[in-house]
């Protein structure tokens, strides 16, 4: 067993721990804290605990706790997909030239599909939700739906930051299910054209043909 | 009959209890949840796809459960193993702001100095929780406010590193290997003439990539 492997399970084994006080083992729970130990350890100095000093800094970390809704998390993985997706495609030797060629121009197709839908569809459900989960003093006296408007309203009582959580959890959880039947309506066929347009414009002489059919 | 408007009620209760004051976790809960219907998608869409051949469908639904199950472990492990780490780093002090560090040098956890803040040699960092001490009440908001940032930050960097890193490389090469399966089974040609350099022809790979509905990238 590699170490990564040994290091995932068993930190995973201390986030299950965390989540639901599930437990595998004793044996299990030793191993992991173990490695756990090990692993803090080797972060930073005892000496100098690392701290997070500069204001703006503090100040992002809380606005990312408080304000990343899964949509946003979507974009920056298609982001972070777009700059790291094709270059592995690129250097996958396992398969020839022009299938390579043709597995970018695919990869890139679904990376553009998949974020923009991805994104899309999880900001108007998250936006869906917090329409019917206004508290009552938001709710405007001439508002359409009057009274359906505080019917996604917990029971429990939370703060601010609970709630809007709440919302963007509520407003994933819809995205989820929206999602299964857009995967078929929108992504596959986006998929497919521009698929075919970054194949068509980036096939070897492809600018030849053009300016030729140009030129005639 | 159920009576329809407590399971609501309890529903929506689960979810902002659960979820409300951590986003890490639910981001987790529906990325996991988001790769299984992605998956599950992509296996109902060959199963009622009339095109294929049976013996096909025989071949592809395995084939892209496996993808499937590979995808979500990934995730799983990777990401929940990268927000673990950054949320230990801030529930136990390792990580923290200058007023949490003013909280624990006050309770004793901490020793200033003159270039920061450090511990005792013997104190285990993996035994302690912020969110045990008796006086936690002072510094909470502080505190779960850096820390479900901290959480977050590690639950997008541990998804990177799986969705867009670890997962494209094995399924690079999972795929290969399944291409040169296939198409030798296809072909009914003997698995070491398709191996590098000769390679797949282009149209061979659009036919295959065409009986696949979709797969990939995250598409929920």
């Amino acid at each position: 067993m590699s170490v990564f492997t040994y290091l995932g399970r068993n930190m995973a084994s201390v986030s299950l721990n965390s989540i639901g006080n599930f437990s595998f083992s004793r044996t299990y729970d030793k191993i992991g804290r173990k490695i756990t130990r090990a692993v803090l350890n080797s972060i930073g100095s005892r000496e100098h605990l690392p701290t997070v000093s500069n204001p703006k800094t503090i100040r992002a970390i809380d606005w990312i706790g408080k304000k990343l809704s899964s949509a946003e998390n979507r974009l920056i993985l298609g982001a972070s997909a777009l700059l790291s997706q094709p270059f592995i495609d690129a250097s996958n030797k396992e398969v020839d030239s022009e299938t390579r060629r043709y597995s970018i121009c695919r990869t890139v197709a679904k990376i553009i599909a998949g974020t923009l839908t991805g994104y899309t569809i999880r900001k108007l459900c998250i936006k869906s939700i917090d329409a019917f989960t206004k508290l009552p003093l938001e709710v405007k006296p001439d508002a359409k739906f009057k009274n359906l408007r505080q019917m996604l309203l917990p029971s429990i009582k939370c703060t601010t930051d609970e709630l809007s959580q709440y919302k963007n959890s509520l407003g994933t959880l819809l995205a989820l299910g929206v999602m299964v039947f857009t995967n078929f309506i929108i992504d596959a066929p986006l998929t497919k054209y521009l698929t075919n347009v970054f194949a068509g414009s980036s096939k070897p002489g492809a600018k030849k043909e053009v300016e030729n059919a140009k030129s005639k | 009959m159920p009576n329809l408007n407590r399971i609501f009620t309890a529903f929506k209760d689960t979810v902002a209890t659960k979820f409300g004051p951590n986003p890490a976790k639910m981001l987790i809960y529906t990325g996991v949840l988001g790769w299984f219907l992605s998956s599950a998608a992509q296996v109902m869409a060959i199963a009622v796809n009339d095109k294929i051949p049976k013996e096909q469908k025989m071949f592809l639904i395995p084939q892209e459960i496996g993808d499937g199950a590979i995808n979500v472990l990934s995730f799983f492990l990777v990401t929940s193993s990268i927000k673990a780490l950054a949320s230990k780093l801030a529930s136990s002090g390792k990580l923290a702001t200058p007023k949490i560090r003013q909280f624990l040098t006050d309770s004793g956890i901490n020793i200033k100095t003159k270039n920061g803040w450090k511990v005792l040699k013997d104190f285990d960092f993996s035994k302690f929780n912020i969110k045990n001490m008796t006086n936690f009440d002072q510094i909470k908001p502080e505190y779960e406010s850096f820390k479900n940032g901290v959480d977050v930050i590690g639950m997008t960097v541990g998804s990177i590193l799986s969705c867009n890193i670890i997962t494209p490389i094995l399924r690079n090469k999972y795929a290969a290997e399944r291409q040169q399966k296939t198409l030798a089974s296809l072909n009914k040609i003997d698995q070491e003439k398709v191996n590098y350099p000769k390679g797949i022809s282009i149209d061979v790979y659009k036919k295959l990539a065409a009986m696949k509905y979709s797969s990939g990238n995250l598409k929920i």
